[in-house]
């Protein structure tokens, strides 16, 4: 069996002495980032990710991806126990995790959230294993209008799934693009957009970018709005181990919420956050007794933490597969792999079998600790509330200094980064969403790079891409999705729904 | 007048409209090409026209739906944050590591305005230290710890 010899080159990497520690530092890193609202996921893979050059890719990988499914276990004990989402994908958790937790049933709720969160994280990596191998083989049929059609697809995913309106989304997308094609174009040599600056001939560092963006823009947004907003009481837990009761009568939601998860986690545009919002909503209109949604039922915690972490497993699939990111950090880990000089796209998978299997596998023991180190240790976690953002931020700031300092060893990089820490600022400011922006600027060259390969073999017909039927089928579901967004009806709905995050 | 000038619709259509001409001029120097054979400046410029366009939609529909106003802006801990990064880079290689976090985190304290002097010189030295041992020590980065005379 193919799957089996797989697997076994996955486990002959993931559990490595050196593979383990990376996974363990990067499940503690994650859970730790996921518990202190202010601080994020993306935040913490962008700090982190100038420092993982220096290990070899898997372990760069492994440890990445385990600070973004860590981060989905560590935000829903906050919410449980302060009704302070710690995460964006874990605000639904706050509805009814909170209000267990001021009915004395804390313990129970993050027990669950854990269980379920594993449980959905093992359905999920045997997702990734069945569906990553087929999805390569046929994405490697795909010339460059397929590809050009994906990453439009792909691109206007990740527009319907942001916040606030569409025509800016596309605009962020676009610039995104544009900042992507900065430096020395490929076919002519020419510098395009260096403004006479030599530090900008490969182009505006990555790394800079996002840690701009995600890092230090954010900073100066939490730092406008006067005073803290302290973690108030904080719940008492008792004991964690949900009863043999409360695990049946959760499971199906954890069942629904994986499924759920799974799926959402795949599509381009989703990932853990939206994951969990369709749970919640799925589960108020179809569980059985409904009765007590919004009032501390246990159902509410268990499907959407189920959910969050299956998607952000799942959203790895089209990375790994297509090369396509799906949401800002998965657009990091591309662009780790790109750092590492290993082209993202579906002949990872045979190029470097053990980086990929390895990674896969590693995210299965990385649940497994992760429970672990939920489960017994949270009250550890609940000390760390107490630390204020503002002994928190000058860590970040310096952090970012070292990171795109080091990246290079370019003090120009660093500018770059002050620069796009005021442009991040004024995005946030008018509401303009920086992740279809990271999305963007990851697939710039690529699109263009496909989309010229693409008329040069039709002789300059732009007639191409409608031509090709796999390519056509991108673009109409791009066009429907487009569509959709734009009918009054869907846009009131999605407004509620994005609203609520 | 008075709510255009408030809309954060208006000012992000302004920010693209700027971005998409400066895309255009810039590119404008460089070889267009055939749509057969595109030349260095064919796609900035096709996505530059895209994102005027998209620009151009923002501001007019500003006119006529009155969107979300700008909430204020408290300019002064981006201003002070960028300042410590800036000075980050200035002191970065010639005065090392220790001496650019210190100075780095004081000004960045002073964005945060909440910390005593105390607290700021503890949080300074202790992640100057942190620094020190993870990034030069652990991860063996090449960063020059002490300044160069």
């Amino acid at each position: 069996m193919d799957l089996f010899h797989n697997l076994g080159v996955g486990f002959g990497v993931a559990l490595t002495v050196g593979n383990l520690l990376y996974c363990f530092i990067g499940v503690l890193l994650g859970t730790l980032v996921g518990v202190l609202p202010g601080i994020g996921p993306v935040t913490t893979v962008a700090m982190l990710l100038p420092f993982s050059f220096t290990l070899p890719p898997e372990s760069a990988l492994i440890m990445l991806a385990g600070i973004y499914y860590g981060a989905q276990y560590g935000g829903s004990t906050t919410a449980i126990l302060v009704n302070i989402p710690g995460e964006a994908s874990s605000v639904v958790t706050t509805i009814d995790g909170h209000k267990m937790a001021r009915a004395g049933r804390a313990g129970p709720a993050l027990g669950i959230a854990a269980l379920g969160s594993f449980f959905a994280g093992c359905v999920a990596t045997v997702l990734i294993t069945m569906a990553a191998p087929p999805l390569a083989m046929i994405a490697l049929q795909f010339g460059p209008a397929e590809y050009f059609s994906l990453m439009v697809c792909g691109l206007v995913a990740a527009v319907v799934l942001a916040r606030g309106s569409v025509v800016k989304a596309i605009g962020m997308v676009i610039l995104g693009l544009l900042f992507g094609l900065v430096g020395t174009d490929v076919n002519s040599g020419v510098r395009r957009f260096d403004f006479g600056f030599t530090g900008l001939a490969d182009g505006i560092e990555f790394v800079a970018l996002s840690m701009a963006l995600y890092g230090l823009s954010e900073i100066a947004v939490n730092l406008e709005k006067n005073g803290e907003d302290e973690a108030g009481e904080v719940a008492h837990i008792g004991n964690v181990w949900p009863s043999w009761a409360d695990i049946r009568y959760c499971f199906p939601s954890i069942l629904r919420g994986t499924g759920l998860g799974s799926i959402l986690g795949v599509l381009p545009g989703g990932g853990a956050l939206i994951a969990a919002f369709a749970a919640y909503t799925l589960e108020k209109k179809i569980a059985k007794p409904p009765r007590r949604f919004g009032d501390g039922d246990i159902r509410g915690v268990a499907a959407p933490e189920s959910a969050n972490n299956a998607g952000a497993q799942t959203s790895f699939i089209p990375m790994l597969t297509l090369g396509i990111p799906s949401n800002p950090t998965m657009a990091m880990m591309i662009g780790a792999m790109m750092i590492h000089g290993i082209s993202p796209g579906p002949r990872v998978m045979t190029e470097r079998p053990t980086l990929f299997w390895g990674l896969i596998v590693s995210m299965w023991i990385g649940n497994l600790m992760l429970v672990v180190l939920n489960l017994p240790l949270v009250g550890m976690w609940v000390k760390l509330l107490r630390i204020p953002y503002r002994m928190l931020f000058p860590a970040i700031v310096i952090f970012c200094c070292i990171g795109a300092y080091t990246v290079n060893s370019s003090v120009f990089d660093i500018y770059v980064m002050a620069f796009f820490a005021i442009f991040g600022y004024l995005c946030i400011k008018l509401d303009c969403e920086p992740a279809p922006l990271i999305l963007g600027f990851v697939l710039g060259p690529m699109l263009e790079e496909n989309f010229r390969r693409a008329m040069l073999i039709s002789r300059g017909s732009a007639m191409v891409f409608l031509q090709e039927p796999i390519s056509l089928a991108f673009l109409i579901a791009a066009a429907a999705l487009l569509i959709v967004v734009a009918m009054p009806a869907i846009r009131a709905k999605r407004e509620v729904a994005l609203q609520e995050e | 007048m008075q709510n255009l000038l408030r809309s954060k619709d208006f000012w992000s259509g302004i920010m693209f409209l700027a971005f998409a001409l400066t895309g255009i001029v810039v590119a404008h120097g460089y070889a267009m090409g055939t749509s057969n054979k595109m030349g260095p400046g064919y796609f900035p410029v096709a996505l530059s026209l895209i994102l005027g366009a998209l620009g151009l939609v923002l501001v007019v529909r500003a006119f006529f739906i009155e969107g979300e106003a700008l909430s204020r802006f408290r300019l002064l801990p981006l201003i002070l944050m960028t300042i410590g990064v800036v000075v980050f880079g200035f002191t970065i290689e010639q005065y090392g590591l220790v001496v650019a976090t210190v100075l780095t985190i004081v000004i960045a304290c002073l964005a945060g305005r909440e910390s005593g002097w105390i607290e700021v010189a503890l949080i300074a030295f202790g992640l100057a230290a942190f620094s020190v041992i993870v990034f030069h020590t652990l991860l063996m980065l090449p960063l020059q710890v002490w300044p160069d005379f």
